[in-house]
């Protein structure tokens, strides 16, 4: 199972090599057929949204997200892998869904951390949740209004409120009990920059490169191993 | 808002926005097949894969119940279909949720209010897409020169890469945590009881491996209730 007797050449060849190819193309399809909503508005109903009303928009919602567009795929790399992260870019709903998936298909398979093994096993994982979602949000499309009339108010409202805090503090459960030297900067870092009401995309960074380099000088001193 | 929502969930608006879900449903079978071709490359058995499937279809339950739910109150705003193609490709519901508003807000109106005319939705629609293509397009341009950048920081030091990941982890987790934990509220249980859970069920997952599959979904079950009876 040693990563080392992985022969480069040949994984590059069955994977890399084809992960990429497959990444830009599904990406940039995926770029265009965004649009194509809008084309059918003007199409059948004659509807154009206003040439300047659409720039002042682009700019809003750019201004609220643009730095995500960079911080985001940087940051969650080391974590999701290439393939992984054509995935969760394309599919969305990456802290809730992609990343918790990914790390227990790795934490139940039982994979070392950072080798390819876990690349793929990570990227199995989040396949698997793809699949559930698209059944979700097509069940939901459907018969969404009828279960949710059939749901108990307070259950529903719990689901709403409730699961990402449950899930962001299990998944950072499971991971401070692999390196528990690390958790507590993990959570100091962004809780003191939040205090000082930094900018969001600067928490994310801070948070994950600040970690990272703390990691790095534990490494290299052998506090952690 | 009437005659908007009709149009928004006619026929014609289901069919312009399936071919992007499709395109998400293929990417991951061809992935699917892909891994398949490498697994013995990296000496992978099928059983792994299987098992890594199935830990992903299990553990994604809870979060997409939440997805479900959530996409219900955003279908009578922005109409069936586009909730659905929105929360299938790219966006969580927050994020839609704020590029329609903006939309909206662009064009002068209250967003699902009074004057919210087809053109106003039509800005709305448009605002959804230019954001998604945003992380689209930086991810399908350069995605694969990060690989460089993490081989060259790896260095080959397979040891290093893995508390590398692991540190990444800890650090995007701890800041997803770190919102939830500035006041004592609903939220701050649901994490805290949700991490003590997690770490416990692990520590029994030693003993009894069968339920490892099912420890985040049983942990996140536990700090949502913990929250509600708060």
């Amino acid at each position: 199972m040693a990563a080392e007797q992985i022969n480069e050449q040949k994984y590059r060849e069955v994977w890399t090599t084809p992960v990429i190819r497959l990444g830009i193309s599904t990406m940039l399809l995926a770029c265009v057929l965004s649009f194509i909503p809008l084309i059918y508005l003007y199409m059948v109903h004659g509807i154009l949204p206003p040439f300047s009303a659409s720039l002042t928009a682009w700019g809003l919602v750019a201004s609220v997200f643009g730095a995500f567009y960079i911080v985001e795929p940087i940051s969650y790399y080391p974590i999701l892998g290439l393939a992984g992260t054509y995935i969760s870019f394309l599919s969305g709903n990456i802290s809730n869904l992609r990343l918790p998936c990914s790390a227990m298909a790795q934490e139940v398979v039982g994979v070392e951390e950072g080798t390819k093994q876990a690349e793929i096993i990570g990227t199995m994982g989040i396949i698997g949740s793809v699949v559930v979602n698209l059944v979700g949000v097509t069940l939901a499309a459907f018969v969404g209004a009828w279960l949710i009339g059939i749901f108990p108010a307070f259950v529903a409202d719990a689901f709403r409120k409730f699961t990402a805090p449950a899930i962001f503090g299990a998944v950072f459960g499971q991971f401070a009990m692999r390196q528990p030297k690390l958790a507590p900067f993990a959570l100091v870092i962004p809780l003191s920059l939040l205090y000082f009401k930094a900018p969001i995309w600067l928490v994310i960074l801070a948070s994950v490169f600040g970690t990272i380099a703390i990691s790095r000088i534990f490494y290299k001193a052998k506090i952690i191993h | 808002m009437d005659e908007v929502l009709k149009v928004a969930n006619s026929t014609g608006v289901w069919l312009t926005a399936a071919p992007i879900v499709i395109i998400a449903l293929i990417q991951v079978l061809l992935y699917y097949r892909q891994i398949y071709h490498a697994a013995d490359a990296v000496n992978l058995t099928r059983e792994q894969l299987s098992q890594a499937f199935r830990t992903g279809m299990v553990t994604s339950i809870g979060p997409v119940v939440a997805i479900f739910i959530i996409m219900v109150g955003l279908m009578s705003v922005i109409g069936a279909p586009m909730a659905w193609m929105r929360l299938s490709v790219i966006g969580s519901a927050p994020t839609e949720l704020t590029a329609a508003t903006l939309g909206a807000d662009a064009m002068g109106v209250k967003f699902g209010g009074e004057g919210y005319t087809l053109q106003v939705m039509a800005v709305s629609w448009w605002t959804m897409a230019i954001n998604g293509v945003g992380w689209l397009l930086l991810v399908g341009l350069f995605a694969h020169k990060l690989e460089d950048v993490r081989e060259k920081v790896g260095g080959g030091d397979t040891k290093w890469l893995g508390i590398l990941s692991t540190a990444a982890m800890i650090g995007v987790f701890g800041y997803l945590n770190s919102r939830n934990l500035m006041v004592i509220s609903g939220p701050f249980v649901a994490a805290i009881t949700g991490a003590v859970s997690m770490i416990i069920l692990l520590h029994v997952a030693k003993k009894m491996p069968k339920i490892k599959e099912y420890t985040l979904g049983i942990a996140m079950l536990i700090g949502m209730f913990a929250a509600m009876l708060y």
